[in-house]
């Protein structure tokens, strides 16, 4: 095995291999950092150039996007509290704390190298336990899943400070959110009041854009003293602090074990299909401050939420390669897309891929492993500039990025549609905002809505018996964690409530 | 009895999710699915309508005067909030009747002046420059290479 | 305030400028990109199958052809899309059967008849396929055994699409009763089936190398004669069954679009789906190029339509 990755890693340090996949990185990277611009659509971008390269540089071209595109998400996310990718939404919580703090840089350099060493611990787990842990994505079936998503949630409501009631209610919004349009099962239109527009329904993507990004603009406009007079402050406003590599990478060694277990869950959710990087990244985060000794400064720029993040939403990254690798079936959009490529190659895809294409199989493992280092280069030459937009006037780069977000959910579809629907979001999301209402557990919601109710809604119709959902070990384990997970909540809760008094909430 | 912020945004929610309640209760149910659509949105719904009830409940228990003293936090200039929604909403309606490019010079234009308004001759030109500049750039940028068709305008074709 | 004024004029002036340098439009179709609307999700058979084709599309077009995935709601929201755009022929539709059966169930109020026909592109026989965790090695051993415990064998589905469709023709052609779940997709099928969460469910060749792997089994095939790609798997009109079920995929056009830019359009489709590379690229998708010009798209579409509303009748699905 050994052997083999030995041979993957020389193979692809040829340049017909390494160009396509630094390329790929790049663009990776690039498109990951824009708002709006999901990993799906770099990676289909990318596409058409695959036809006519050898199987091999079209893999590692998309392999390199893929990694790419799960760090570059924390560029936006810590510049402009706005998550370029859907991944990085765990990263805004104390990226863009820690960035407006003073400390851009450190906030930046954190999560690149989070995203570094999870994603090359999840490699680890990718090369050598493919087999036996894709395995686990077959022993969830619906009422795997159902349980799942109810322990995910609990996780996320007890993420906030103010009040565990509004995160509750939040996760509902969420929730509800997802169930206005047609129905997933039967596509019976559900609370349109006759409207096309409702009935379209309210994809995740504009959705997220919209809370996001006007929340975060919006919120910023209202300190800004009136359009007269003074010349107008940039989103950070403060300069350039020295940072250094190795603090960045020894504050992430001295908690092995956080770098650890947020890789593990990354790779787990990454191995589960249909939920994705950006309910990984939400969950570490959660994990991250349930173990920590320092709760209370999650949310504030601590340092530890960004670890969590960005490692798990890397590894996230190994474990969905897992499951096309050992059964050909794509976990998300992104290995859809990259499995298509290898139809279009000839190459069977399937339980026999890795033995029959070894050459193919540890050429991505390989890439996947070298994508990182050359992510790491990408990012040490993009950064300076990158953070240029700190500099940037607030009344320059409203517009800019609010015009990217416009086109980022208008290419989702390619409809209208979806900008409709960020405007009606940017709105519900600032009012949110202003009420106080947390929205990472809304955000949640909205990503497991549906597969909550698909699940439990399959799960009814294969066995119309509801005490599977306990008797199922693995389900019912779930369940266990879920109202133990509610537990610790209130108690870390009802604890922090006595040391610190209601604070406004400012986003 | 006085009701906070909390109390209203409670109230607001607790209808919203009642006569939602009531609406997914009357959908049609398919043959071979053995729990109709309104299943899971009810449930979804009474979870919702319980916690609005309970945040009202609390907001009104608390008494406690939760108001911020307005000195101490900096003035909100929520005027400004208001125009830059109704600009982007602007933008947005545009969209599709202008068409991408020319919408979009419009509205980075518009939103740079209301959220500074240039003072010199040599400042709207970089006004303007950053307008046509953003609208170019994203066009190519996505048209060209994105394979992102963006929208013609239904009024100029272009 | 007179600042402003200035300002917003130039800024005016240069939109205006923009404006007149876009040219005289429409010299000659097709001047600008052509939108090719592919109603389901990037990496699905429906995208796997139109992707190969655009290259060659666009190669005898001349103009680019870009791909805008428009999922959701069980391929409608693309349909309604399609059905709402500029009939000028800068957008296309790429369409399968499934626009007949929702409209008959009621989910989208998009027909058929609301397009032109360009052209038949493609067609992928459906096979019926059976998890490794089930005892079935045959057709036979399966439909005894569905006998018995009628009702209980669970069978993979997007309810009201094709992959429901064709499981229903062999209840009925058969005379047993399957209990059908909600699996939109193939990918989530496959992982249900993979872990012996379902029984069987429609999938196509594409997914051989599951079978060979012996996690998979394939049952029968929908087509008139045996795959050479699966010489192994019998037809299910050879076990008694007058069922040939294949997802014909074309390509058209909103109502409405001029007669001379169809004719364009029907002229590089006939030669793009003549193309070699693209025949190979619809045999690693287990399917087979089956063009037909407009004027047979079109009876084509009528038949599939009239079949598709006695189906869906007899299944009790058909909006009241």
């Amino acid at each position: 095995m050994l052997d083999l990755l030995a041979n993957g890693l020389v193979n692809i340090a040829q340049w017909k291999y390494l160009l396509p996949l630094f390329a790929g990185t790049f663009i990776g990277v690039i498109g990951g950092a824009l708002p709006g611009v999901t990993i799906t659509m770099t990676v289909i971008v990318v596409l058409p150039f695959t036809y006519g390269l050898d199987p091999l540089a079209g893999l590692a071209a998309m392999t390199g996007v893929y990694v790419g595109g799960s760090t570059g998400g924390l560029i936006a996310a810590c510049l402009l509290g706005i998550p370029g990718s859907p991944a990085s939404i765990a990263t805004t919580f104390d990226g863009f704390p820690m960035a407006r703090n003073g400390e851009p840089g450190r906030a930046i350099w954190l999560g690149v190298w989070a995203s570094v060493w999870g994603g090359l611990l999840g490699a680890l787990f990718l090369v050598f336990l493919t087999g036996p842990l894709a395995a686990i994505a077959l022993e969830f079936g619906p009422w795997e899943y159902f349980s799942l998503f109810v322990l995910a949630m609990a996780m996320v409501a007890g993420l906030t400070e103010a009040s565990l009631l509004k995160g509750l209610l939040s996760t509902a919004i969420g929730l509800l959110i997802t169930v206005v349009g047609h129905d997933p099962i039967g596509s019976v239109p559900r609370f349109t009041f006759g409207s096309e527009f409702v009935g379209g329904g309210f994809p995740f993507l504009p959705v997220l854009i919209g809370v996001f990004a006007f929340a975060q603009i919006m919120t910023d406009l209202e300190k800004l003293n009136g359009p007269r007079g003074q010349p107008v402050p940039s989103l950070v406003g403060v300069k350039l602090e020295r940072f250094s590599h190795l603090g960045v990478n020894l504050e992430i060694f001295k908690r092995p074990f956080l770098l650890a277990w947020s890789t593990i869950v990354g790779l787990i959710i990454g191995i589960l299909p249909a939920i994705g990087g950006s309910a990984s990244s939400v969950m570490a985060y959660d994990q991250a401050r349930k173990f920590s000794k320092t709760p209370e400064r999650f949310g504030k720029g601590h340092p530890e939420g960004i670890i969590a993040s960005e490692a798990s939403n890397n590894a996230n990254v190994s474990g969905s390669l897992m499951t096309i690798m050992a059964f050909g079936i794509p976990g998300d959009a992104v290995t859809a897309v990259m499995l298509g490529a290898m139809t279009i190659h000839g190459i069977q895809s399937g339980p026999l891929f890795i033995s029959q294409n070894p050459d193919i199989a540890y050429g991505i493992y390989a890439a996947y492993i070298l994508a990182h280092p050359c992510m790491l280069l990408i990012c040490i030459a993009l950064m300076p500039l990158m953070l240029r937009v700190t500099s940037v006037r607030m009344a320059v780069l409203a517009p800019v990025v609010l015009v990217l977000c416009v086109v980022g959910a208008y290419a989702l579809n390619n409809t209208m549609q979806s900008v409709y629907v960020l405007l009606l979001f940017g709105v519900i999301g600032y009012v949110l905002v202003k009420l106080g209402f947390p929205l990472a557990p809304l955000i949640l919601g909205l990503i497991l809505g549906d597969q909550i109710e698909i699940n439990l809604v399959r799960a009814i119709m294969t066995d119309p018996s509801p005490w599977l959902f306990l008797t199922r070990p693995i389900s019912g384990g779930l369940l266990v964690a879920a109202a133990l997970s509610v537990a610790l909540a209130i108690w870390q809760h009802l604890r922090h409530q006595k040391r610190v008094a209601e604070e406004e909430p400012d986003f | 009895m006085s009701i906070g912020r909390d109390g209203i945004a409670g109230l607001v929610l607790l209808a919203i999710s009642l006569v939602l309640l009531v609406k997914s209760f009357q959908l049609p149910s398919l043959p071979i699915v053995p729990v109709g659509p309104g299943f899971y949105p009810a449930i979804v719904l009474s979870f919702m309508a319980v916690a609005s009830a309970l945040l009202v409940l609390q907001d009104i228990l608390k008494r406690a005067p939760v108001t911020v003293e307005a000195g101490e936090l900096p003035r909100r200039n929520y005027r400004l909030v208001v125009i830059a929604f109704a600009i982007v909403g602007l933008y947005v309606m545009l969209l599709p009747l202008l068409g991408f490019r020319l919408a979009t010079v419009l509205f980075v234009g518009l939103l740079q002046v209301a959220l500074g308004q240039p003072r010199t001759i040599r400042q709207s030109i970089v006004l303007a420059a950053i307008a046509l500049g953003t609208a170019m750039a994203s066009y190519f940028v996505f048209e060209r290479y994105l394979l992102v068709l963006l929208p013609r305008g239904a009024w100029t074709g272009f | 305030m007179a600042r402003t004024f200035v300002t917003m004029a130039g800024v005016a002036a240069l939109a205006g400028v923009l404006a007149a340098l876009s040219g005289p439009a429409m010299a000659q179709y097709p001047d600008r990109p052509i939108k090719m609307i592919v109603p389901w999700a990037a990496g699905g058979d429906t995208d796997n199958i139109f992707r190969p084709f655009a290259v060659e599309f666009q190669k005898h077009l001349g103009q680019p052809v870009v791909i805008a995935n428009v999922g959701g709601a069980s391929g409608t929201v693309g349909a309604r899309e399609a059905q709402k755009s500029a009939p000028d022929g800068y957008t296309v539709y790429a369409m399968h059967d499934y626009i007949h059966l929702t409209f008959y169930a009621g989910i989208s109020d998009v027909k058929y008849s609301d397009f032109e026909p360009v052209c038949l592109v493609a067609a992928t026989p459906s096979v019926l396929t059976a998890s490794a965790k089930t005892p079935w090695k045959t057709w036979q051993e399966l439909a005894d055994d569905a006998k018995k415990r009628p009702g209980e064998i669970t069978v993979g589905a997007t309810l009201g699409s094709t992959s429901h469709i064709f499981p229903a023709m062999i209840e009925k052609a058969a005379g047993i009763k399957f209990k059908f779940v909600s699996y939109d997709g193939l990918a989530p099928r496959m992982n249900a089936l993979l872990g012996g969460h379902i029984n069987l469910t429609d999938s196509n060749l594409t997914q051989k190398g599951k079978v060979e792997a012996a996690v998979l089994r394939f049952i029968a095939i929908a087509s008139e004669k045996r795959d050479p790609e699966a010489p192994d798997v019998p037809t299910l009109k050879e076990l008694g069954m007058n069922i040939v079920y294949e997802v014909a995929r074309g390509v058209m056009v909103p109502k409405g679009t001029p007669a001379p830019v169809r004719a364009k359009l029907e002229e590089a489709c006939a030669k793009a789906v003549k193309e070699p590379s693209f025949a190979q690229a619809m045999k690693l998708q287990g399917t087979r190029v089956a063009y037909l010009s407009a004027i047979d798209y079109a009876q084509f579409l009528a038949r599939i339509d009239g079949e598709s509303k006695t189906i869906m009748t007899d299944l009790g699905l058909i909006k009241k």
